[in-house]
């Protein structure tokens, strides 16, 4: 496997050719190189690898494209992105681009257990990745932020339809009994942050109902079930909340009470569009990683190792760019 | 495997081009062979190398984290933060390119599949933009209405500052 394109022509020189009349007068000419000087496999990668450089500058570019078109797009904390673990998501795919690497030299130097212990190091690495992605995921779902509804509890703007959205809700059978429940319930079993939430609550429920409702009414209504945090790198946590820094949702998980998020649809089909195809990308570069595991990884083995690390620096490379895009601009 | 063909590769004028290839066949798997002669291998990679390369992304990373950090002086201006990001991702992606996935040391074919799929990627994006990009531009008024804009942000922050609502008993 480690012979290279160049080495296959000259071992079929030896055999197929033969020694004898193939030698004099085609012998030199047969050591021309017919092909691309890197081994089969190799190019293949490559030429996959050009298709995948498309497939991302597609849906990369369209996400540009899409984002700077838009008329609002939400702030990376309005739609509870954390950036530190985006950066720490980086520095575990830096690292496992590293190992890869480090693996691929030892099998090459026929150290066959490093090498395993590199390839062992990126799988896990990789698996780390994709927990703490999975991490996120959850902390998006547990807002209500889904590509598309019905899941998605997303609305644009506290409009007429966000207040109907908000009435149906509250108007379903489950939630007026838990409501109730939650109305009878005595003072000295919730905490404060529950009593002054129970309070607020009784008052949007007011507010959607009533028939003189203002149109800035939604809105208070659309910043008590979920404000938009103003958490900024400058470090101001929770100030302008109006004394809140948690909405209604977060406090009565069962609510589950339509939010706003201006712009957060598209955000959410572009978000989850761009992290699952590369989350698809991280899991197949995993089960090639699992495979590997099972060779000896000596340096006949070495050309595989370069495939899957090629395919995995391309990994690599996307999330480089997803990165700041989606978690600092 | 080397040794029988590369005087002869030197003799011949045609022949000195696959003995260029044959030095670069020894670059990519110099390690394996157990020359001595060669010492090729180092300069190619070598762990120290990539180790350099590792650290530079490390510190690469930090200053797009920089953005997001309150020491970032341009604040205000959002476009010198995402120029920015933007040059360190692409020294991010050389890096890995050329030294992670060995392109550096790579012949010619490297330009023929990276630089074509590259001008596709760009032109991609660049024949987005009259009709994806711009489709707020010309909307009719309904759609317009239903549209959330940066106003509904502000009104919602505004709706945070209000305190419309009494809390009575949140003492």
């Amino acid at each position: 496997m480690n012979a290279s394109a160049i080495s296959i022509p000259h071992d079929h020189d030896g055999h197929s050719a033969g020694h004898d009349d193939g030698h004099g007068h085609h012998g030199p000419v047969l050591q021309y190189q017919p092909g691309l000087p890197l081994s089969r496999g190799k190019l293949i990668m490559w030429l996959f690898l050009s298709t995948e450089i498309m497939f991302f500058a597609a849906l990369l570019g369209s996400y540009v494209v899409l984002r700077f078109g838009a008329p609002v797009w939400p702030k990376p904390h309005h739609v509870h992105l954390s950036e530190p673990i985006g950066a720490f998501n980086t520095f575990v795919l830096i690292c496992s681009s590293v190992t890869i690497v480090l693996a691929l030299e030892f099998a090459r130097a026929n150290k066959s257990s490093i090498a395993k212990f590199w390839i062992l190091l990126t799988l896990l690495l990789g698996i780390l990745f994709l927990g703490v992605k999975g991490y996120e995921y959850q902390a998006k779902f547990a807002h209500g932020i889904f590509p598309q509804s019905p899941r998605s509890r997303i609305y644009e703007k506290p409009d007429l339809y966000y207040g109907s959205a908000v009435r149906a809700r509250l108007g379903e059978p489950a939630i007026i009994d838990k409501l109730k429940e939650l109305d009878d319930t005595p003072a000295d079993q919730l905490s404060a942050e529950q009593i002054a939430a129970r309070g607020r609550l009784q008052q949007i429920r007011k507010m959607v109902a009533s028939p003189e409702q203002q149109a800035f009414d939604l809105a208070v209504v659309a910043d008590q079930v979920m404000p938009l945090p103003t958490e900024g790198p400058g470090g101001s946590h929770d100030g302008g909340h109006g004394g809140h820094a948690t909405g209604l949702n977060d406090i009565f998980p069962w609510l589950r009470l339509p939010a706003v998020i201006p712009g957060g649809n598209m955000w959410a089909s572009t978000y989850f569009l761009l992290t699952g195809f590369h989350a698809v990308h991280v899991l197949v570069g995993l089960i090639v990683f699992t495979i590997l595991m099972f060779y000896k990884l000596g340096p006949k083995q070495a050309g595989k190792i370069e495939n899957a690390g090629l395919y995995w620096h391309f990994v690599d490379l996307v999330w480089i760019f997803l990165f700041p895009l989606l978690y600092l601009f | 495997m080397s040794d029988h063909d590369v005087p002869s590769a030197h003799a011949h004028g045609p022949i000195t081009r696959v003995g260029e290839i044959r030095d670069h066949d020894d670059h990519e798997h110099g390690g394996h062979g157990g020359h001595g002669d060669h010492d090729s291998h180092a300069s190619h990679g070598g762990i120290g190398k990539y180790l350099l390369v590792f650290v530079a992304l490390c510190g690469l990373t930090t200053m797009s984290f920089l953005t997001y950090s309150p020491y970032w002086p341009w604040r205000d201006q959002p476009h010198v933060g995402w120029a920015f990001m933007m040059a360190v991702s692409c020294t991010k992606a050389l890096l890995v390119v050329l030294f992670f996935m060995h392109v550096f040391w790579e012949a010619n074919w490297k330009y023929v599949l990276t630089i074509p799929a590259a001008m596709m990627a760009i032109f991609l994006a660049l024949m987005l933009v009259p009709d994806v990009g711009m489709r707020n531009r010309m909307v009719s008024q309904e759609r317009a209405l239903h549209m959330a804009r940066g106003s509904d942000v502000r009104l919602m922050e505004q709706a945070a500052e209000a305190k419309v609502l009494t809390e009575p008993e949140a003492h």
